[in-house]
C-alpha cells in the first residue's frame, strides 16, 4: 500500500513547549484515520504541519512532497475543513465557486452545483447570511467537488446541532469518500465517527500513544466487567486501566488473549473513548 | 498562475467593494455639482462652467480652460485614490486575519507570494485604472452637461466644447500620471502592506505613528531631519513634470487661463517620462517597496496564527 503521509521523528516546539514531540507514523491511501486527543495534545499542530501551514523538525512527507516548502503543489491535492478555517463572511456562494474554479485545477463546478442544489443554500447568499451548519455544508460541497487525494478535517462539526452533524458524516461517506481518497479527522465527539474510521491514532502531550487499525483493536484490547474475587484475579494480569461502573469493575487489558480472561466476567471490546481514557490515564498512573 | 492571479485579483474587488464604490461616488458627486452649473476646480472655488461657452475666447485658451476643468475633476479622483489606497493596503492583509478566514485562503493552492502580489497589484494598478476609467466617465458627463448648457444659450456645444477639448493630450497625461503616482509612492504602499501583514491591532496607528515618532526622535537625538525630509519630499515632489511652475500657475486663484498666450497648452509636453523613469528616486523607492513586500510575504508565510 502506498503511504500518503509519512512522518519520521517529527517535532514542533514553541519555546519550551513541545507541541509535537518526536512523532513517527504512516497514513496509507484509502483509509479514514481518526486523530484523537485532549485539548492541547498537539492534534492541530500536527495537522498544520501536515498541511504545510507550519514548519517542523524531522522528516515529513505528504503525497511525496515537503508540505511546508511545496505547499502550493500540495494544496492541489489536499483539502481541509477546520473549525478555525472559516469561510470569509463577505463572500457570496457564487463568488466562492468562481474563486475555487479559478485557483483549483481539480475542481468540478458542475459537481459542486449539484451538491449545493440538494441543500437549502441559495446561490446568491452571502456566507454571513447562512447558519453555521449551512456554512459547513457549503464547505463540504466544495471540497467534495475537488478531486483531492487527502482530506483533513479538524473539528469539522464543532458547534453544529446533531442533525447537521449526522448529515455531515453521511454526506462525507456517501458523496466524498471512495477508495482513491484518504481522510484524517479529529473531533471531540469520538462516538460519532467511531463507526466510520478504519484507523485510529491517539495523541497525548505531543506523543502518539496508539496507532492501530480499527480491525486490530478487538484482538489487542479487551475490557472485562467483573466484581469481587474475579476482579482481584483479573488484576493479576496487569490491566492497563481500571474504572468503576455501577458497582462493578471494568478492567482494560492490552495484549491479553480473551481465553485467559474467560470465566472472570463479561468481555467486550472497549469503545474508542474508553480506550483513549485507559491508554492516557493508565500511562499516567 | 495567470488564471490563479486573476481569481485573486477578483477576490480583492469582491472583498473591498470600496475599490470601485468610492470612485463611483466621487464621479456621481462631481456630476451632480456640474449639474448645478458649477465645477469645483482645485484652487478655484466654483468656476462657472459657462465660461467655456464664451465665443470670443481664443481657441487655445478655451482648450486650456477645458483641460483645466478636466484636471480639476481628475485631481479630486487622485485625492480619493490616495486615501483609498492607504485604507485598502492597510486592510488587505489584516482583514483576513481579523475575520479568521486566513486559514481558508491558505487552504487553496496559491502561494503567499501570489496572494500578497495580488494585493500589491491591486494597490498600484487596479485602483488607478478604476479611478482613471471613472475620471473619463466624469469628464464626458461634465462636458455633456456643459455643452447642453451652452446649447441652451444658443451656442454650439459640439463646436465650442467637444471640438476644442484636448481629449488625447489630457487623457494620455492623466493616465501616465495615475500610473506613475503609485510607483513613486510605492515605498509607502509597501510599508502599509507590511504593517497590514504584521500588526496585531489598529494597522492605521501602527502605520502612521512611526512617521510621526521617528522624525521627533531624530530631531531630539541627532538634531537632523533626514527621515522627515525623505518622507516629505517623497510625498509631494514627484519628478514627472518638467515645469512645475506652469502647472501650479494653472491653479492659482485669479490666474487667467489665457496666460498661455498663443501657445497650445499641452500637459504631455510638460511631462518628462524619460526623466521620471530614469530618476534614481523612483528606483530606490521601488526597491524599498520590494523589501517591505517581501517582508509582508515572509510574515504571512511564517506566522503561526492559531
Amino acid at each position: 500500500m502506498t503511504s500518503l503521509v509519512s512522518a519520521r521523528n517529527v517535532s514542533k516546539h514553541y519555546g519550551d513547549l513541545r507541541a509535537v514531540d518526536d512523532v513517527s507514523f504512516d497514513i496509507v491511501k484509502g483509509c479514514i484515520t481518526g486523530l484523537i486527543g485532549p485539548n492541547g495534545a498537539g492534534k492541530t499542530t500536527l495537522l498544520k504541519a501536515v498541511l504545510g501551514l507550519t514548519d517542523c523538525q524531522g522528516s515529513l512527507s505528504v503525497l511525496g512532497l515537503d508540505p511546508f516548502r511545496q505547499r502550493k503543489e500540495l494544496m492541489q491535492n489536499i483539502c481541509f475543513i477546520a473549525d478555525v478555517a472559516v469561510l470569509p463572511r463577505w463572500i457570496r456562494v457564487k463568488q466562492l465557486l468562481d474563486f475555487v474554479e479559478g485557483v483549483h485545477n481539480h475542481f468540478s463546478r458542475k459537481r459542486a452545483e449539484e451538491l449545493l442544489a440538494r441543500t437549502k443554500i441559495p446561490a446568491n447568499a452571502k456566507v454571513r447570511q447562512l447558519s453555521k451548519g449551512m456554512v459547513t455544508q457549503l464547505h463540504l460541497s466544495i471540497i467534495t467537488a475537488i478531486d483531492a487525494k487527502l482530506l483533513v478535517l479538524d473539528e469539522p462539526t464543532l458547534g453544529l446541532d446533531i442533525i447537521f452533524r449526522k448529515d455531515f458524516y453521511s454526506d462525507l461517506l456517501g458523496d466524498y469518500f471512495d477508495e482513491g481518497r484518504t481522510i484524517i479527522i479529529t473531533t471531540h465527539q469520538v462516538e460519532e465517527i467511531e463507526n466510520l474510521l478504519t484507523d485510529v491514532m491517539f495523541i497525548n502531550d505531543g506523543r502518539i500513544v496508539l496507532d492501530a487499525s480499527m480491525e486490530s483493536l478487538p484482538s489487542q484490547y479487551v475490557e472485562l466487567l467483573a466484581s469481587g474475587e474475579d476482579a482481584d484475579q483479573a488484576r493479576k494480569l496487569n490491566p492497563i486501566f481500571e474504572r468503576d461502573v455501577f458497582g462493578k469493575k471494568v478492567l482494560t487489558f492490552e495484549g491479553i488473549s480473551r481465553n485467559e480472561l474467560s470465566g472472570l466476567g463479561e468481555l467486550r471490546t472497549p469503545d474508542i473513548a474508553d480506550l483513549f481514557v485507559a491508554k492516557v490515564k493508565g500511562a499516567a498512573a | 498562475m495567470i488564471r490563479g492571479q486573476f481569481a485573486l485579483l477578483q477576490r480583492e474587488l469582491w472583498e473591498h467593494r470600496s475599490l470601485y464604490v468610492a470612485p463611483i461616488v466621487v464621479a456621481l458627486l462631481l456630476t451632480l455639482i456640474a449639474l448645478t452649473g458649477q465645477v469645483s476646480v482645485n484652487g478655484m472655488d466654483h468656476v462657472d462652467i459657462g465660461i467655456v461657452g464664451a465665443s470670443n475666447m481664443p481657441e487655445n485658451a478655451r482648450a486650456a480652460v477645458m483641460s483645466g476643468i478636466m484636471i480639476g475633476l481628475s485631481t479630486t479622483f487622485v485625492f480619493a485614490m490616495c486615501i483609498l489606497t492607504i485604507f485598502y493596503a492597510l486592510d488587505s492583509l489584516y482583514a483576513e486575519r481579523k475575520d479568521r478566514s486566513i486559514l481558508f485562503w491558505r487552504s487553496i493552492p496559491s502561494t503567499d507570494f501570489e496572494t500578497v502580489l495580488s494585493k500589491l497589484l491591486t494597490a498600484i494598478l487596479v485602483i488607478p485604472l478604476i479611478s482613471f476609467a471613472l475620471m473619463i466617465a466624469t469628464h464626458l458627463a461634465v462636458l455633456l452637461i456643459t455643452s447642453v448648457w451652452v446649447g441652451v444659450r444658443g451656442g454650439s456645444g459640439l463646436q465650442l466644447i467637444w471640438a476644442s477639448a484636448p481629449f488625447f493630450d489630457n487623457w494620455t497625461a492623466t493616465l501616465t500620471f495615475v500610473l506613475a503616482l503609485p510607483l513613486w509612492l510605492s515605498p509607502f504602499i509597501g510599508w502599509f502592506l507590511f504593517v497590514s501583514a504584521f500588526t496585531k491591532r489598529s494597522p492605521f496607528l501602527t502605520a502612521f505613528l512611526p512617521l510621526a515618532v521617528i522624525p521627533l526622535l531624530e530631531k531630539m537625538l541627532f538634531d537632523s531631519a533626514v527621515f522627515a525630509e525623505a518622507v516629505f519630499v517623497r510625498s509631494i515632489k514627484m519628478p514627472l513634470f518638467k515645469d512645475l511652475e506652469t502647472m501650479e500657475r494653472l491653479f492659482e486663484e485669479g490666474e487667467d487661463f489665457a496666460m498661455v498666450g498663443d501657445a497650445e497648452l499641452s500637459l504631455l509636453s510638460l511631462m518628462d517620462l524619460g526623466g521620471f523613469l530614469s530618476h534614481p528616486g523612483l528606483w530606490s523607492g521601488l526597491i524599498v517597496c520590494g523589501l517591505f513586500t517581501a517582508a509582508a510575504i515572509y510574515v504571512r508565510r511564517y506566522r503561526d496564527d492559531s
